[in-house]
């Protein structure tokens, strides 16, 4: 009996191995044969749709999983169209978008700074388009080249722990200048420029502040309270959440994500001028065919007012670029702040020069 | 007179090649063995690389330039970080391999108590994402640390940088070295120790000149693994190396935030030159001896060792390993239990119920595409290693090395590399699961070639060669006579491809689709968002599941291969087999 049981155990053993092994060594011929491993699963994006009247939508996003979840829910209730999306960092977006070009399998790019969108014009990655809810969206934001939309914007902010503050029982900093304090030595964090938008926003805003000369300077200053520059842009307002440091130079919506966890995180701003970063949407070039209706009309939904009000809902803490979409409450808008006037295009191009300075000045450099 | 010796030997090594050549080609199993795997690699391995060659080596005018490799090799910067990214490879290495031969030492040779605890202490690293433990570690010795500041009052402790990084890879990487010298220190014939010590040798002086010596190859294979793992890690550098960059990070820098692809291509392809140049070492100076002790003569039980001086502190070792393995993991554990890890202790089952309704469907995609890829990896390398460990003909080099190449690319290219290859016509897969399969099947097989391999060089041709000549085919004499004594190595190869397919970050970011999302891309995005508690909750799921499969496999594989030894038995075994 027990031998009978092994016999067939062997060849249950053995027809799984063919079956992959097919699979696998047929290649692409077989993608057939593949679906039955999945169990269940529904309607899928591969499944070949109608050019037009598609009820689905392929999306890149950079925005938090949680988050933009409930944005794609929203917008099927309302519309009936059933956003897929991967997310990614914006940098890895940008990355895949250009690895695939030749065959685009995503539609929209959604979220991510402007950054990561003026090197995609740069590339020729993207396809034109300006919704027609722009209107009540201030110029300055708009993108020159008429390729991407502005969805959102946030500034440059200091988020700090607010136990350390409590404990060492000092106020929170509010000038670029009270960082050098150097009761904040080793407890000041932001990712590196090179790898992060967030921090490149950072390095042009006081580029901007301080000019060419000033800047290195007072980095190098700012460098002897620094805890380390992180690889990636969330890394530096969680080291803040666990107290590994106690201020995060980063975006005011980033600084706050740790605090729908319950960790104890409080924005200060420089009243010194402070800079920002617009959010940004776009369609892909050569995206799908049977989909480009549905991304335009994401487009429009995301910079109409309505769309734009689900930020306040949804207690994302971005500040809506459309001017009568609602505000959370509590929430700082750019009229609270004294933001610079950040020149995005500017500091796109000239990214790769003064990331290798940072690197050659400022990180490779000792402490003191 | 020696010159003549050599090219006499080199003549006659030609000669052997050539004839085993023609042996292959008249047998038809192992030539279409030989063809089918050489197909596949070119396919899956040396297409996506020469695509990614060709386009790191174009300019943005599509121009044939070799300018990203001037500049990456005229900056100080890169040449500082290379060095820096050896050190920590050879150093994670050595340290690696020495823990792995203590653990297969003890747990093979010596009668201590709890060997299953010890097993599976030490495969336990490797079927978490790696980044949870540097988490642990902040969290014990941190700032804010557990340990550091609330056990002993330390303010201020700073966790990141090299020490911590060797730390954290050394516990994730030492369970391969592990794997691979456990199938060989058990598969060396007891009777070889046995008649040392029956000639008067201590056991120090058996184990320096015999068990040592015959265990060499596995101690270079598990170090050449480590080493590559470590050159190509990302994750752990990333989450706890601090100013300390690697190569990798230095890849992942230039295309994620410079958006400059090409240079970011040129850099990962760098990173190959070490991996081959100590791959080849090792096949040179390895294939070069003979670890023959499985002979096929009738051989007894191992006697395991007794002596309380020598078990004792074996077992001492261990379990100081086992303990730092367990405080990391019980962190883990713990934290998942928790509201908010590091923070609010309050605890709470919130975690799991949040994790499930997250990402249930992606961790049971991650578990389908794990098992087909490992049982698919762990076959196909138990068949390379018995076309490659004992014979010599032409196309052996290029499965050899081929067949290890994706093991050592970083993550980030790999990914791209198969973009570039299947995302156009002829052949298009992206957006399927079968890219996923395939990406896991090539990238985690080696670990199944080398423990075959290892093994097989310690067998005696003769016992094959008894069986062909009695009339069994190759077919026959792999399935009868080799796979069941491959069954330890297919075991760790199996394993080890399902853990790392589990596992794996950053080589699936740029294939995912919609529909075939991963569990690992879900657990990095938590972390994106300080959900700590709910990515250990996720861990601790994915850990439990994987337990479970790992003695599944284990009690399939002895089940099917274990040796038949009754004689009735394999009789009538044998007649089913040629019905």
């Amino acid at each position: 009996m027990k031998k009978s049981t092994k016999r067939v155990l062997a060849m249950v053993l053995a027809a799984v191995m063919l079956l992959a092994l097919a699979a696998c060594g047929g290649g692409g011929g077989d993608t057939a044969q593949q679906p039955p491993a999945d169990s269940g699963g529904g309607s899928n994006a591969a499944e070949p749709a109608a050019p037009s009247g598609s009820k689905e939508l392929t999306v890149y996003t950079a925005f938090p999983e949680a988050e933009v979840v409930y944005y794609f829910n929203e917008f099927e209730k309302e519309t009936g169209i059933k956003v897929n999306y991967i997310r990614l960092s914006a940098g890895e977006m940008l990355t895949r978008v250009e690895a695939e070009k030749e065959n685009p399998q995503a539609t929209l790019m959604f979220g991510g700074s402007t950054d990561n969108y003026i090197a995609a014009v740069e590339k020729g990655l993207l396809e034109p388009y300006q919704s027609s809810e722009l209107g009540n969206t201030p110029a300055s934001y708009i993108d020159p080249t008429g390729t991407w939309n502005p969805i959102y914007v946030g500034c440059i902010a200091f988020a700090c722990n607010k136990e350390w503050f409590a404990d060492k029982g000092m106020s929170y900093p509010s000038s670029w200048a009270d960082l050098l304090d150097p009761a904040y030595k080793g407890e000041i964090i932001m990712a590196h420029p090179a790898t992060s938008g967030t921090a490149y926003t950072v390095l042009a805003t006081l580029v901007q502040l301080k000019g060419d000369d000033g800047v290195w300077e007072y980095l190098g200053q700012l460098n002897n309270n620094m805890s380390q520059y992180t690889k990636s842009g969330a890394a530096a307002p969680n080291a803040v959440a666990m107290g590994e440091a106690a201020i995060a130079l980063t975006f005011s919506h980033d600084g706050l994500q740790p605090t729908a966890e319950g960790y104890p995180i409080e924005l200060s701003f420089p009243s010194d001028g402070t800079g920002y970063e617009v959010g940004a949407t776009a369609l892909i070039k050569g995206g799908k065919a049977e989909e480009q209706e549905n991304a335009k009309l994401f487009i429009d939904w995301m910079c109409s007012e309505k769309g734009q009000g689900l930020y306040a809902e949804n207690n994302s803490f971005r500040v809506p670029t459309n001017t009568k979409a609602a505000v959370a409450d509590g929430l700082v808008t750019l009229d609270q702040v004294e933001v610079i006037d950040y020149d995005a295009v500017w500091a796109a191009g000239a990214k790769s020069d003064y990331c290798n300075q940072f690197e050659e000045k400022i990180a490779s450099a000792p402490k003191e | 007179m020696a010159n003549s010796a050599g090219a006499g030997g080199k003549s006659a090594a030609r000669v052997k090649k050539l004839n085993e050549t023609k042996m292959i080609l008249r047998q038809p199993i192992l030539l279409a063995a030989v063809v089918l795997t050489i197909l596949l690699l070119l396919l899956f391995v040396i297409y996506p690389l020469i695509k990614i060659l060709i386009f790191s080596l174009t300019d943005a005018e599509g121009n044939f330039s070799l300018a990203n490799l001037g500049t990456i090799l005229s900056t100080s910067r890169y040449l500082r970080v290379f060095g820096r990214t050896m050190l920590l490879g050879l150093v994670v290495a050595v340290i690696s391999t020495f823990i792995g031969y203590i653990f297969a030492y003890t747990i093979t040779r010596t009668n201590v108590p709890g060997k299953r605890f010890l097993k599976t202490i030490a495969t336990l690293p490797i079927l978490s994402p790696p980044f949870i433990l540097s988490l642990s570690i902040i969290f014990l010795f941190g700032k804010q640390g557990f340990i550091t500041k609330t056990l002993l009052g330390i303010t201020g402790n700073n966790v990141y940088g090299m020490g911590s990084l060797i730390v954290v890879q050394v516990i994730s990487f030492f369970p391969v070295a592990y794997l691979t010298l456990s199938g060989i220190l058990s598969s060396i014939d007891a009777s070889v120790e046995d008649a040392a010590c029956n000639m008067g040798a201590s056991r120090w002086h058996t184990f320096w000149t015999v068990t040592f010596p015959l265990s060499l190859p596995g101690i270079i294979s598990g170090c050449l693994l480590v080493f590559i793992q470590s050159l190509e890690d990302f994750s752990n550098p990333a989450t706890i190396g601090g100013e300390f960059s690697t190569l990798s990070i230095e890849v992942y820098q230039i295309i994620t935030g410079s958006y400059d692809m090409q240079k970011g291509s040129v850099l990962a392809l760098l990173l190959l030159l070490p991996a081959v140049a100590a791959y080849l070492f090792n096949k040179y100076w390895v294939g070069k001896k003979s670890f023959v002790t499985v002979t096929g003569k009738p051989t007894q039980a191992r006697k395991l060792i007794d002596e309380p001086h020598i078990k004792w502190p074996l077992f001492a070792v261990c379990l100081a390993v086992a303990a730092v393995i367990i405080l990391l993991y019980g962190s883990v554990i713990y934290g998942s239990f928790i509201r908010t890890w590091g923070y609010d202790y309050t605890l709470t089952l919130d975690q799991y119920k949040k994790a499930l309704a997250y990402g249930w469907d992606s961790l049971k995609n991650s578990m389908v595409l794990g098992l087909i890829s490992a049982l698919v990896g762990g076959l196909f390398g138990m068949v390379i290693a018995y076309i490659t460990a004992k014979r010599s003909y032409y196309g052996k080099r290029f499965i050899e090395i081929s067949s290890v190449l994706m093991f050592a690319v970083p993550g980030t290219v790999l990914g791209i590399s198969y973009v570039l290859a299947f995302n156009t016509k002829p052949l298009v897969l992206t957006g399927t699961a079968v890219i996923l399969v395939i990406v896991f099947t090539f990238r985690n097989m080696p670990v199944a070639i080398e423990s075959g391999t290892t093994t097989l060089l310690q067998i005696d041709n003769s016992i094959e060669e008894a069986s062909t000549i009695l009339g069994a085919d190759t077919g026959y004499s792999f399935r009868r006579i080799t796979l069941p004594m491959l069954r330890n190595a297919f075991f760790s190869g199996i394993v080890y491809s399902f853990t790392k397919a589990i596992t794996a970050v950053s080589a699936v970011i740029f294939l995912v689709s919609a529909r075939w999302n991963l569990v690992t891309s879900k657990i990095y995005s938590l972390f994106d968002q300080a959900k700590y508690s709910q990515a250990a909750a996720f861990v601790t799921m994915m850990v439990v599941i994987l337990l479970v499969f790992i003695g599944i496999f284990n009690g399939v594989i002895n089940l099917l291969l274990a040796p038949r030894s009754r004689v009735p038995q394999a009789k009538s075994e044998k007649t089913e087999g040629t019905k």
